[in-house]
């Protein structure tokens, strides 16, 4: 195993004073693609969501334990959440480009850090384009509305956004779940291309998907991890009873 | 008679009653608005801009070298009018209200020297332009027996002809214009907006995007806003005239009711559609937009200037034109506020009348004006028509533009 980018210790988290997370303790390693599985409601969302602190926006969350990105404590006081949602990029369920142009869309980010000079954007724009291998796709209408794009287009270009921050992190909150099976496949061809780079997170309800794309999965339920390892021991030989009989399909 | 037959009649009963319902709405929303265009109509004219409100006195001359017209009149003119081409004027004879004969202005050249007149009177502006239904009391020559209106158009014509310069031109404007209650109705509007528009979309802004959504105080604010919507505006017209009007006077030079403590009052009465209107536009951006921006390490506010606020354009557009409508047609609040002395020169800090005031000036009067509040209520009317039409091509772009990529 290489080194964790991630380490969770002991983290508790509350939707007021129901209890989604219990004392949960993972290592997350580098430029690996971990994937987060269970039965819808498991609290793999809400685990993903902590990782850049996107729950910080949901009143009523509160959260206890640590988790350490690098050497930089997530939940500390000191801790700008700014600089942590620049390096940890984020990508939704259902592709939410921003109603501008294609350009816009990605060059949002590096305009929210004060960059302004037009050649610099542009080579931003082209190189995170290219990285989400839709340059080509779209070369020719940079200047066109993003929501002209079709559905796998429209969350490439979610990850392109994502990746023009160059963050060490992606976070991928089941990415495909609102594409057709090509989109799905050219999506998952993405994850494969970029894991060299960056360190991908990402819940997915396919277990197929988990078994095809990732390197380590992770098994939530009723907020708890059950099991944890590399994913072709995972999916082989499950240590755990539950497990097996959720990949095997008896439940969720 | 069997069940069924009783269920159909009732049916059909009541399927009478609500289309005689809506028949009646049809007839009396129609009946208005055709005796309104029916009686307002005639007066619709040109004229309502050319002319002043008052009639009034002038005494005119030329300053410099009058530049001669030597023009024919662009349109024909009958028998009985006698024109100068020399100076470009027509004069008439005719009969004012009361049977006595006068001379009237019956058509002025564009070239002619007349066009521009300096006002040797105390009253009215510096410079005027003679204007065809002017009545021309008398014209004084240097060195020569007056022009008087008891000689008739024709001699005042050949007098006129005979001189290369007059020493001053006495004549009585026309009225009725209603340019001034224009003016002060396009300036409530920008005054208006200027006061109630960005605290308007701040405060939408703030209880939608910054304010605690559970809080109790912000559940109780927005409910008051709900409640200011509601109340009579004479309410906010007793306040206008109670704070706003002592305030503006002793903070400028305004003594007493004034433009701006009419469009100040307007803002408090616009202010809670606005909020609303801008809030209801806030509301229905979907909630991915923000959480995009957030994770791209958007801040808050670089997430409101740069994602909201465009995408709440359209909602705000169509707020201003909700407040646009509300000001135009306002009057009860206005009344003390900014008062209904009639004016054709405007000043922000002194009293004029909105055109809704305006017809309320009108209707008060001795005998009360019907035909020409009937013709400003067409022009408000066409005003707020032309408002409705334009909120609903701005919605409707908006859904397209926004929402063609299926997100909602």
């Amino acid at each position: 195993m290489s080194k964790p980018i991630f380490q969770v210790n002991n983290l508790n988290l509350f939707y007021g004073k129901v209890q989604a997370l219990k004392s949960l303790n993972i290592n997350i390693e580098e430029r690996t693609v971990t994937a987060l599985i269970g039965p819808s409601g498991c609290g793999k969302s809400t685990f993903l969501r902590t990782l850049n602190r996107m729950n910080d926006l949901i009143p009523e969350c509160s959260i206890s334990g640590l988790i350490h990105y690098k050497s930089l404590s997530l939940y500390d006081k000191k801790t700008d959440v700014i600089d942590v949602r620049k390096s940890i990029g984020m990508v939704f369920q259902k592709p939410n480009p921003f109603p501008m142009s294609i350009f816009d869309n990605i060059a949002f980010g590096p305009r929210c850090q004060g960059i302004n000079q037009p050649k610099e954007l542009q080579s931003i724009v082209e190189k995170a384009l290219h990285d989400a291998a839709l340059w080509d796709e779209v070369k020719d209408r940079l200047n066109t509305s993003a929501l002209k794009l079709s559905g796998g287009q429209q969350q490439r270009l979610c990850i392109a956004r994502a990746l023009a921050m160059k963050p060490d992190v992606l976070l991928m909150d089941e990415p495909t779940s609102a594409l057709d099976p090509l989109a799905t496949n050219k999506i998952e061809e993405l994850i494969a291309t970029l894991k060299k780079d960056y360190t991908i997170v990402i819940v997915t309800h396919s277990m197929q998907q988990a078994a095809r794309i990732s390197d380590n999965t992770v098994f939530f339920l009723l907020g708890e991890i059950i099991e944890y390892g590399p994913t072709k021991e995972f999916f082989a030989t499950p240590k755990d009873t539950r497990t097996e009989n959720y990949i095997t399909g008896r439940f969720g | 008679m069997n069940r069924k037959t009783l269920t159909k009649l009732t049916d059909m009963f009541w399927q009478t009653l609500t289309f005689l319902a809506s028949s009646v709405s049809l007839f009396v929303l129609g009946a208005i608005v055709v005796y309104v265009f029916n009686t307002g109509w005639k007066l619709m004219n040109i004229d309502l801009i050319r002319y002043d409100y008052r009639s009034n006195t002038y005494i005119g001359e030329i300053v410099d070298i009058p530049e001669f017209c030597l023009c024919e009149p662009t349109l024909s003119l009958d028998e009985e009018t006698f024109y100068s081409e020399k100076w470009g004027v027509a004069l008439k004879n005719d009969e004012d209200v009361l049977g006595k004969n006068i001379v009237i202005v019956e058509y002025v050249h564009q070239n002619s020297p007349l066009n521009e007149l300096v006002n040797k009177s105390s009253v009215g502006p510096r410079t005027f332009a003679l204007l065809d239904g002017y009545v021309v009391r008398r014209i004084a020559f240097f060195g020569l027996p007056s022009a008087l209106d008891l000689y008739g158009a024709e001699t005042m014509i050949q007098m006129l002809d005979g001189v290369d310069q007059f020493r001053e031109l006495e004549l009585i404007t026309q009225g009725g214009g209603i340019r001034g209650s224009i003016y002060t109705t396009l300036w409530l509007v920008g005054l208006t907006l200027m006061f109630a528009l960005p605290i308007g979309v701040a405060s939408a802004i703030y209880l939608n995007e910054f304010a605690s959504k559970r809080s109790r105080i912000t559940r109780y604010f927005r409910q008051f806003i709900e409640l200011l919507t509601g109340v009579p505006s004479i309410v906010y017209g007793l306040m206008g005239l109670a704070f706003f009007v002592p305030l503006v006077s002793s903070l400028t030079e305004a003594t007493g009711p004034s433009l701006i403590s009419g469009s100040l009052t307007l803002a408090v009465i616009v202010l809670p559609v606005i909020i609303r209107t801008t809030e209801e536009s806030l509301r229905v951006i979907p909630d991915e937009y923000r959480q995009a921006s957030y994770a791209l390490g958007a801040t808050k506010m670089q997430t409101v200037t740069k994602v909201i606020l465009p995408s709440a354009f359209p909602g705000i557009l169509s707020a201003t034109l909700l407040a646009i409508g509300r000001i135009v047609g306002e009057s009860a609040a206005l009344i003390f506020a900014i008062g209904v002395i009639i004016r054709d020169e405007i000043s922000i800090f002194g009293q004029s009348t909105s055109l809704a005031v305006h017809i309320y000036a009108m209707l008060t009067d001795e005998p009360a004006n019907i035909e020409l509040s009937a013709t400003i209520s067409i022009i408000i009317i066409a005003i707020v028509l032309v408002m409705n039409f334009l909120i609903k091509i701005a919605t409707r772009n908006f859904a397209k533009k926004s929402f063609e990529g299926g997100l909602i």
